[in-house]
């Protein structure tokens, strides 16, 4: 028996024994994230996992920094009026329009050589042109309705219609033509599963970035390493993996047990978790909370009689007590929000209207609007109808589950029944949201760009409907003119300060009207190791491994 | 009689592609519908376009059947997910699971044999091992799982909490999951290969042995086991789908790759075709390896075969 | 001996389950306060995530979870008795037929399909999303579906012998009705084995519904069940290492249980 457990314990020791030896030289750097991406075709699809990885590999032309504003990655310069890159002209359907000049950096090339051309983004703005390639939104493509190849390595770009943001060039970058416009030319329509972007993506041609991808495991992990064309400053690591672990607790044990490095913040762990990990762990890792462009707020659906009634909109959030929420469960680490524009925002209005938690008034508002309390504490109205609404968001998110029995309970108190009905993300988004088939409040975020106008959420056109295919994401089915007229005048409103001064008028309309209740912003948590050094977190959607080339070994 | 069965195969395979596509489709949420809610930029016209393209607009039969005849011709489409082909993704997760299937029940099955010979020759540790036994098979095998994971990994930090080698076999990756899937089939084995060594041990001839002379073990191992081991193919046999179900949940725990976290993961995301083929595959496997152990079964005991 | 064991394992879940409101906590109210509190006197088991009361939960867990194990178990019973008997009785292509059924689903795994058919809408079938009350119908019925194989050959099985005794021969050729002879003769021999594939049953529905729920796509939270609570508690594995043990251990015991008062009626 004694033999037996002395056997054992050497065959555990035996196994272990790798998991304990540090490497040398710190040469590699393992990154895990919580999803795996779906395709490595840049245009193709967008999910977070996919921006991350490709953020290593690949560079687009133009990107938001972690100062939230516009940079050129691949460009040289970023196009402005004042410089003469942008000239305004009258489009070819006689609406204001613009032309803009793009020089692709000058050493830029592909894995194998190959220098990034005009070419590429011909190939890019051709294939995205046509329908039948099946990039996700077209609308870029619809408007940009011209390019002119003025050199090898420049292009300008004609749009019919005129907008502040003409300098962000967004999904549109380089696609390397000399590998996949064969491909694409034989036949558009089935090119997205013919990509060299899926069918070999260790082809170093693909890849214009710091690193490449050299190996993909499906659904497992990505084997990334250094570009040698890169004309970039080097990067510090030879060998970068990328590992997708779904279930967190698995990543924490992980990150414990020194089998990955790192996690990175725009795919990583729940906020508490990592809070709970630096309580336990403190010194072994570096942590950082960014607040980002996520806005966690409450979808209300204004068809309900009830939640038309702008006095119970109010009620139902000053009857919420957010900043005992932040406090107690994000550990105060994410800035409650008083409308859909993240205090970081330079559109952002810091005296815009706050609502604070305030019971007493909550009950007031609720009187006026001739809600009274029943004998089962919960609230009435003349015709007898109890103040009962469904709760909702996405299932299997602990998080948002958690907030949503908090507030519950809030809400219970101030004589509000709210019924918790969750579903999975992608019943609750693609069918119960998008068919609006919600009868009260649910949960979720929205991520936007840093001043980035919300017409899809609050626009009356985006009301999502069966004539328009469903698409929209004004959920809730909010109607203000005014507001329409302001998101319809403020894209095409080149001045700053105009810009601001109407931004200041849809946030004052957002915090008195609440189309949307708002909570709070999200924040990243980032668990580094502390060797590492130079990650700029980014709090929006351009992840910050597109400035991966400044990570360092200290 | 292998004909016969493998026809039935067929059928039950027929039939179950055609009832898991049904109701695969009846999963709420399309993955057109589900692009427009996370991407803004998504407008009417290009949502009509992206549903045509993906043959989401036709209906469900007319979909099963050019589904049916690709895969008969070997098309086996493409995966949503890993946007690859879905076999490409098939066979690496096959690998890994039989893997892990493999080591888990070449464990039980020596380690149940072993205290099921046990129990039934010293009848004192009979109730022992029947408690351990009960325990076993009583324990949920996620639960054991994060258990073996709060020890060995996040307390004596040995092993890896979870997921895969890059390369190679992996062994260290191994251990937990494989240890998790076998706790609860030593049980299962333990118990009927008591079940039967009692039996077996009953026998006139066993005393007959014993008189003339042959030693315990020797009657023992020689003997009563081959007598006993027909019953325990019989488990083996029954329970290919219950293990290939502990596959799915042990995967998952330890967010390994493979053909439960497969299926798993695509039915949550909606990827027809790999949750389909990954289905059918899993089915056929666990069919396959019942008519084994029947086969083998046959084999041992002469009076199955009449 | 081990059905009382048995009987007193699940005995004292039962009673736990009747009792909690007793405890006198409201296992609804968050308590921002008091999360991840350590046992004490007023939370014997400490507090979990959004600081309510762990044995509470527990117990409350345990009405959900011993309720749709009994009830699928009940149902699977229910449909797997008539299967055997008539099986058993009518014999032939019949018998063939619902033989060859259960083999087939016998032989596939049922996991995978089960989680299929649990991700499936339940609008379809005409019960509301989300709902307490329809996830346990929804459960109950998937659970069914599989549940009944194993009742059905325990029955047939049992039924063949019983049509063979030589009495129930003479009856059915004396002429006795055929209602008469399955009352009188059949039935009355099945209850020993039905009642031990039952409570085998029940073990089966807990232990699967514990893992439908573990994965998801079972009872959902804020509703309690012993499967979702370890769902919750893996991913606090680091912070609350015990809140993983408790429901686990619940679970352990009415599966054990069962088992148990099946081993021991088979003995009787």
């Amino acid at each position: 028996m004694v033999r037996l457990r002395r056997l054992i314990i050497a065959l555990l020791a035996l196994l272990a024994g790798p998991a304990l030896a540090q490497p040398a030289a710190r040469d590699t750097l393992t990154i895990g994230i919580t999803q795996f991406p779906a395709t490595f075709h840049p245009n193709i699809e967008s999910m977070a996992a996919k921006s991350y990885v490709l953020g290593f590999t690949r560079r687009p032309l133009t990107a938001w920094d972690a100062d939230w504003r516009l940079v050129c990655l691949t460009c040289e310069t970023l196009p402005t009026l004042e410089n003469g890159l942008a000239v305004r002209e009258t489009a070819a359907n006689g609406r204001p329009g613009i032309r803009v000049t793009y020089r692709v950096r000058e050493g830029a090339r592909w894995g194998d050589g190959v220098p990034v051309s005009a070419d590429d983004l011909r190939f890019a703005w051709e294939a995205g042109r046509d329908e039948l390639t099946g990039f996700g939104p077209a609308e870029f493509y619809r408007s940009a309705y011209e390019l002119i190849v003025v050199d090898a390595r420049t292009v300008t770009l004609r749009f019919d219609k005129l907008t502040y943001d003409f300098a962000s060039m967004g999904d549109f970058q380089p696609l390397p033509a000399h590998l996949e416009r064969a491909r694409w030319e034989a036949a558009p329509a089935t090119y997205r599963t013919r990509t060299a972007y899926d069918t070999e993506p260790s082809n170093p041609g693909l890849w214009n970035g710091p690193y490449r991808v050299t190996a993909v495991q499906p659904g497992a992990g990505i084997t990334l390493e250094r570009n040698a064309q890169w004309s970039g400053p080097a990067p510090a690591f030879r060998r970068i993996q990328i590992r997708t672990i779904e279930s967190t607790a698995a990543m924490e044990a992980q990150l414990l047990a020194g089998q990955i490095d790192m996690i990175a913040g725009e795919l990583g762990l729940p906020l508490d978790q990592v809070a709970a990990l630096e309580r336990r762990a403190g010194a072994r890792f570096r942590y950082e909370y960014r607040p980002g462009l996520v806005y966690e707020h409450l979808d209300l659906n204004h068809d309900n009689p009830a939640l038309a009634d702008r006095r119970v909109r109010q009620a139902l959030l000053i009857a919420l007590d957010r900043a005992q929420i932040v406090a107690r469960l994000f550990e105060g680490r994410q800035p409650v929000a008083h409308t859909s524009v993240n205090p970081l925002d330079p559109m952002s209005d810091r005296n815009v209207r706050q609502w604070h938690y305030d019971p007493a008034r909550a009950g007031a508002l609720l009187d006026e609007a001739g809600w009274r309390r029943g004998p089962d504490g919960v609230r009435r109205n003349p015709a007898g109808e109890r103040l009962a609404i469904d709760l909702m968001t996405t299932a299997g998110n602990r998080s948002r589950e958690q907030v949503q029995q908090v507030m519950q309970a809030q809400w219970r108190a101030a004589g509000i029944e709210a019924r918790i009905r969750n579903e999975p993300p992608r019943v609750l988004f693609a069918e119960t949201m998008s068919r609006r088939r919600f009868q009260g409040a649910v949960l979720f975020a929205w991520i936007s760009e840093p001043e980035g106008v919300p017409r899809t959420t609050l626009h009356s056109d985006e009301i999502p409907r069966a004539e328009r295919n469903w698409s929209g994401q004004n959920y809730g089915g909010y109607r203000n003119p005014e507001l329409d007229a302001l998101l319809e005048a403020l894209p095409e409103e080149l001045d700053r300060d105009e810009r601001a001064q109407m931004f200041r008028r849809l946030q004052a309309i957002y915090a008195e009207d609440l189309p949307a209740l708002p909570l709070w912003f999200r924040s990243d948590a980032h668990v580094w190791p502390t060797w590492l050094a130079g990650v700029r977190p980014t709090g929006h959607l351009n992840p910050s491994s597109l400035w991966a080339e400044g990570w360092r070994v200290q | 009689m292998i004909l016969g069965r493998l026809l039935q195969i067929a059928i039950v395979l027929g039939l179950l592609s055609f009832a898991s596509y049904a109701l695969i489709g009846l999963i709420p949420g399309d993955p057109i519908d589900l692009a427009i809610a996370g991407d803004p930029r998504l407008g009417p016209e290009d949502a009509a376009r992206m549903r045509a393209l993906h043959g989401l607009d036709r209906p469900l039969a007319a979909r099963y059947g050019t589904w049916a005849m690709g895969v008969l011709q070997g098309e086996f489409g493409y995966s949503r997910l890993f946007a690859v082909p879905a076999a490409s993704v098939l066979w690496p997760a096959l690998g890994s699971t039989l893997v892990l299937l493999g080591c888990a029940l070449g464990i039980a099955a020596a380690g149940g044999i072993a205290l099921g010979v046990l129990a039934a020759s010293r009848p004192r540790s009979g109730p022992w091992v029947d408690a351990v036994a009960v325990l076993g098979q009583a324990m949920p095998s996620f639960w054991l799982g994060i258990l073996l994971i709060i020890l060995f990994a996040v307390t004596l930090g040995w092993l890896p909490a979870g997921g895969s080698a890059d390369e190679g076999l992996g062994l260290r990756f191994l251990v937990l999951p494989v240890a998790t899937l076998a706790v609860a089939n030593i049980a299962a084995y333990a118990r009927h290969t008591a079940a039967a060594m009692r039996v077996a041990l009953a026998e006139p001839w066993v005393r007959t042995a014993r008189a003339k002379g042959a030693s315990g073990p020797r009657v023992l191992w020689r003997h009563v086991f081959p007598n006993a081991a027909v019953p325990v193919l019989t488990i083996a046999a029954l329970d290919a789908g219950s293990l290939v179900s502990g596959a799915v949940v042990t995967e998952t725990v330890f967010a390994r790759p493979g053909m439960g976290k497969l299926i798993y993961d695509s039915i949550m995301g909606n990827d027809y075709n790999l949750a389909l083929l990954a289905l059918l595959l899993v089915a056929l496997v666990t069919m396959l390896a019942t008519l084994a152990a029947d086969l083998a079964q046959r084999a041992l005991d002469p009076r199955l075969s009449a | 001996m081990r059905f009382r064991l048995g009987l007193t394992l699940l005995g004292l879940l039962v009673a736990g389950a009747i009792a909690a409101p007793l405890l006198g906590q409201d296992s609804g109210a968050p308590d921002l306060f008091n999360r991840y509190a350590a046992p004490s006197a007023e939370h014997w088991l400490g507090t979990d995530d959004l600081g309510r009361d762990l044995l509470t939960r527990l117990l409350e867990g345990a009405r959900v979870s011993l309720a749709v194990g009994v009830a699928t178990a009940l149902a699977a019973s229910i449909l797997g008795t008539a299967v055997g008997v008539v099986a058993a009785w009518r014999g032939g292509v019949v018998d063939a037929l619902l033989m060859r059924l259960a083999d087939g689903l016998l032989a596939l795994p049922a996991l995978p399909l089960l989680v299929v058919l649990a991700a499936v809408d339940p609008s379809v079938v005409g019960l509301p999303r989300g709902e307490a009350a329809s996830d346990m119908i929804r459960i109950v019925g998937i659970l069914t579906l599989f549940g009944w194989v194993g009742v059905a050959r325990l029955t047939r099985a049992a039924a063949l012998s019983v049509l063979a005794r030589d009495h129930v021969r003479a009856a059915r050729a004396l002429g006795v009705t055929e209602a008469r002879l399955l009352w009188r003769h059949v039935l009355p021999a099945l209850t020993v084995p039905v009642s031990v594939a039952t409570a085998l049953a029940v073990a089966g529905a807990i232990l699967a519904e514990s893992t439908l729920s573990f994965l998801g796509l079972g009872i959902a939270p804020p509703n309690p069940s012993w499967g979702n609570m370890l769902a919750n508690a893996q991913e606090l594995v680091f912070s609350a290492p015990m809140a993983a043990v408790w429901p686990g251990l619940a679970i352990l015991m009415a599966v054990a249980g069962c088992t148990l008062v099946a081993d021991g009626a088979r003995g009787r």
